[in-house]
């Protein structure tokens, strides 16, 4: 049974239409990306999923059911506003909502140790949060959300606001809450995280799903458009070549845009003529890139 | 059930151990220790006060004399007489008085001065200083005693005459009750004075508890929200088991304030230096009706429920703690309107206005509690009172809970009704 499915998820603000008939479902195991750029309706659907909001159309189902009280037992939610008790002890805060979640005093106190451990803080167990700094609020922040080892944890643009070597820790506990079973809701601007971590993705633009599927299907079904180039000397005449769209020239290497895959084998017997070839690849399109053309030509 | 016994912990244990609960509390059982140390300091400082020395230059009448009898027959004694002889010029007089006034034994003195259109002479009082309040009227009573006795003594009355013409006025009240039937006042004027002041304490102790605790509630609803924490907290309890949660946890922490407060007066009271004191200004505390004291309690659980609950909505509604000062206003003038519909209702606890404002929930938990001290409302009025009271508790904290339903997701800029309306519905709870 799927931990999480939405079926044509509807949300109106007034006249506003937050979110407009989102589908998707995430299984055990699995960091679902939910990608999109500010305001296009990530926040509202992340809210609905928590049971903060009830959808006007549309329904969503936990482990095949409506909406029941138990759920705040299995949900995790890592909101994208970072917010806790700032005069308040660590160990009393995270105590409460872990209680709060139906664990118990002693258990939490138990788990609150090792995940200060895992995260290789454990003298805070008594400091108050406005002590620490807010990489370290952080970590304090994402623990209270797995506290209670929840079965659905929604992560609300979890890597911001730290550094690579905290992004890296915290992107390997994600990674181990997946491979304990846990279905992972995860939003965010940063595609590199998405690549890394998820398997299937929803793009929303403006309230609409305009890409979804599974990542490595959707790179796929876009164009290979990119070739890169490196070379032993300088290539000269690369914008000549009928369907080169443009040339950048970077440190070690040429970046060549191109109207069609074809072309590719143009340039590589164009650069060999001129020279030995180091390296030569058409290259698979980044998400980034991908995300750009969905949701891109009508930014604002 | 279990969550609500977190969320009340959490509330409780919070607030009770954060600095500016710790430092309040403590000022106010200081305060409440002095307040119960007033009888003591002031037997302390009048105890030992020897009465005012008062030089009286003897006249021909003989009303010097009579002045140091009044004055000596009086208990405690106003001041003493000290008989000095006219020296007959006005420089010697003067001369003497000044000396006299200089040396510091005496404090002033008094000179009579005949004048031709009253019977009575003239007082004349020389002193370096004021006359003061105290001495002023205790001299012009004793004077006026003094010409009483003059002129009675010209009038020939009997002394049975007299008795009658100083005998004091008697006033007794007596009141009908609902059989038409008169009967007895059942309180004598101590027991009415012991209620007016009781009234009076408990009146402001409930003005008091709404009013901090009620800001405590919204401030740290308003807290939760700011800090955004409150993200988190709704997602893991209901909102409703939350809002109770604060209301029930802020309460204990009322209550605990209270209690310390108490129990500091109390051992303040029996302290053996006080005992004496308390003793000497005649209250006896034995006279409390304990049927007020239950009045007490129970108007104060239902003020402050109908309070709070309002309160936690204003909280949920306002994101930011520069705005809750603002948003908070209504409730504060609806709790100082009770408070002083309370207070100056004890001087007329039947006024028709007074008897309407004590079935207006907002204003009852005061007023009626007010009449039921100092006057005697039918049993039917309480109940009416009370009833609508708990019906009001139920619908405003019905509305409360939707609104702070809503409110807590609410940021950007306070909610205007027709927003919060649209809210309510679209959230559908």
């Amino acid at each position: 049974m799927l931990p999480l499915k939405l079926e044509r998820v509807t949300k109106q603000y007034g006249d506003y239409t937050a979110v407009n008939a989102i589908s998707f479902e995430v299984s055990s195991g699995e960091i679902y990306g939910l990608l999109g750029a500010n305001g296009a309706g990530k926040t509202t659907t992340m809210r609905m999923v928590l049971g903060l909001i009830y959808p006007d159309d549309g329904s969503i189902r936990w482990n095949g059911k409506p909406w029941y009280k138990e759920l705040n037992r299995i949900m995790g939610y890592l909101p994208e506003e970072r917010g806790l008790y700032p005069k308040v002890k660590i160990c009393d805060q995270i105590e409460y909502l872990a209680r709060l979640r139906g664990v118990s005093a002693q258990d939490a106190k138990k788990n609150l140790k090792w995940w200060l451990e895992r995260f290789e803080v454990p003298d805070y167990y008594d400091r108050k949060v406005e002590e620490l700094s807010k990489g370290n609020q952080q970590k304090i922040q994402f623990i209270a959300a797995v506290i209670h080892r929840p079965q659905i944890l929604v992560l609300d643009e979890a890597f911001s606001g730290l550094d690579p070597v905290n992004v890296e820790m915290l992107k390997d506990v994600v990674k181990e809450l997946r491979d304990e079973g846990a279905a992972i809701l995860f939003s965010t601007h940063r595609m590199e995280h998405v690549e890394e971590l998820c398997r299937n993705i929803t793009v929303l633009h403006r309230s609409n799903t305009v890409l979804q599927g599974n990542l490595k299907e959707i790179k796929k079904s876009f164009p290979r458009e990119y070739v890169v180039l490196a070379t032993e000397l300088p290539v000269s005449g690369l914008e000549q070549i009928p369907g080169v769209r443009e040339v950048r020239q970077h440190e070690n290497a040429y970046e060549i845009r191109i109207s069609h895959p074809e072309i590719a084998q143009k340039i590589l017997m164009h650069a060999m003529d001129q020279g030995d070839v180091l390296k030569f690849e058409l290259r698979e399109p980044t998400l980034n890139e991908i995300f750009i053309k969905a949701v891109g030509g009508e930014r604002e | 059930m279990k969550d609500l016994m977190t969320v009340i912990g959490f509330t409780f244990g919070n607030k009770v151990r954060t600095k500016s609960f710790k430092v309040t509390t403590a000022i106010l059982v200081i305060l409440a220790i002095l307040a119960a140390h007033i009888p003591f300091f002031a037997q302390l400082f009048s105890g030992d006060d020897e009465p005012a020395v008062i030089g009286v230059f003897q006249d021909d009448r003989g009303i010097a004399v009579m002045l140091q009898r009044q004055a000596d027959a009086q208990d405690p004694k106003p001041f003493d007489v000290l008989l000095v002889e006219d020296p007959g010029s006005d420089d010697e007089r003067l001369e003497q008085m000044r000396t006299g006034v200089e040396e510091g034994n005496v404090k002033g003195y008094v000179l009579f001065v005949e004048q031709p259109e009253s019977a009575f002479p003239m007082a004349v009082y020389y002193s370096d200083g004021n006359l003061g309040q105290g001495l002023r009227s205790s001299l012009t009573q004793t004077l006026g005693q003094v010409k009483n006795e003059m002129l009675l003594r010209e009038l020939n009355l009997t002394q049975e005459q007299s008795r009658q013409l100083f005998m004091p006025i008697s006033l007794e009240t007596e009141r009908l009750d609902e059989e038409g039937a008169a009967r007895e006042a059942e309180k004598d004027p101590m027991e009415e004075l012991v209620d007016y002041i009781l009234v009076y304490i408990m009146i402001v102790a409930l003005f008091m508890g709404i009013m901090i605790t009620g800001q405590f509630i919204a401030s740290e609803i308003t807290t939760e929200k700011s800090s955004r924490i409150m993200e988190i907290i709704v997602t893991s309890v209901a909102p409703l088991t939350q809002m109770f949660g604060k209301i029930i946890g802020m309460m204990m922490v009322g209550l605990l304030q209270i209690i310390l407060l108490g129990a500091a007066i109390f051992f303040s009271f029996v302290l053996p230096h006080n005992r004496e004191a308390v003793a000497a200004i005649d209250i006896d505390l034995g006279s409390v009706d304990p049927l007020l004291i239950i009045y007490f309690i129970v108007f104060y659980f239902l003020g402050y429920f109908l309070y709070a609950t309002l309160f936690a909505a204003v909280g949920s509604i306002v994101s930011r703690m520069e705005d809750l000062g603002q948003a908070v206003m209504p409730m504060t003038f609806l709790v100082l309107g009770a408070f002083y519909i309370g207070i100056f209702g004890i001087n007329t606890p039947e006024a028709p206005f007074v008897v309407a404002m004590s079935y207006v929930p907002f204003f009852s938990p005061m007023a009626m509690f007010m009449r039921i001290g100092v006057s005697d409302p039918a049993w039917w009025e309480v109940a009416l009172s009370l009833g609508i009271l708990a019906l009001s508790i139920l619908l405003f904290g019905w509305l409360s809970a939707k609104i702070y339903r809503v409110g807590v997701l609410m940021y950007g800029k306070r909610p205007n009704l027709k927003e919060l309306r649209r809210a309510m519905k679209a959230y559908k709870v």
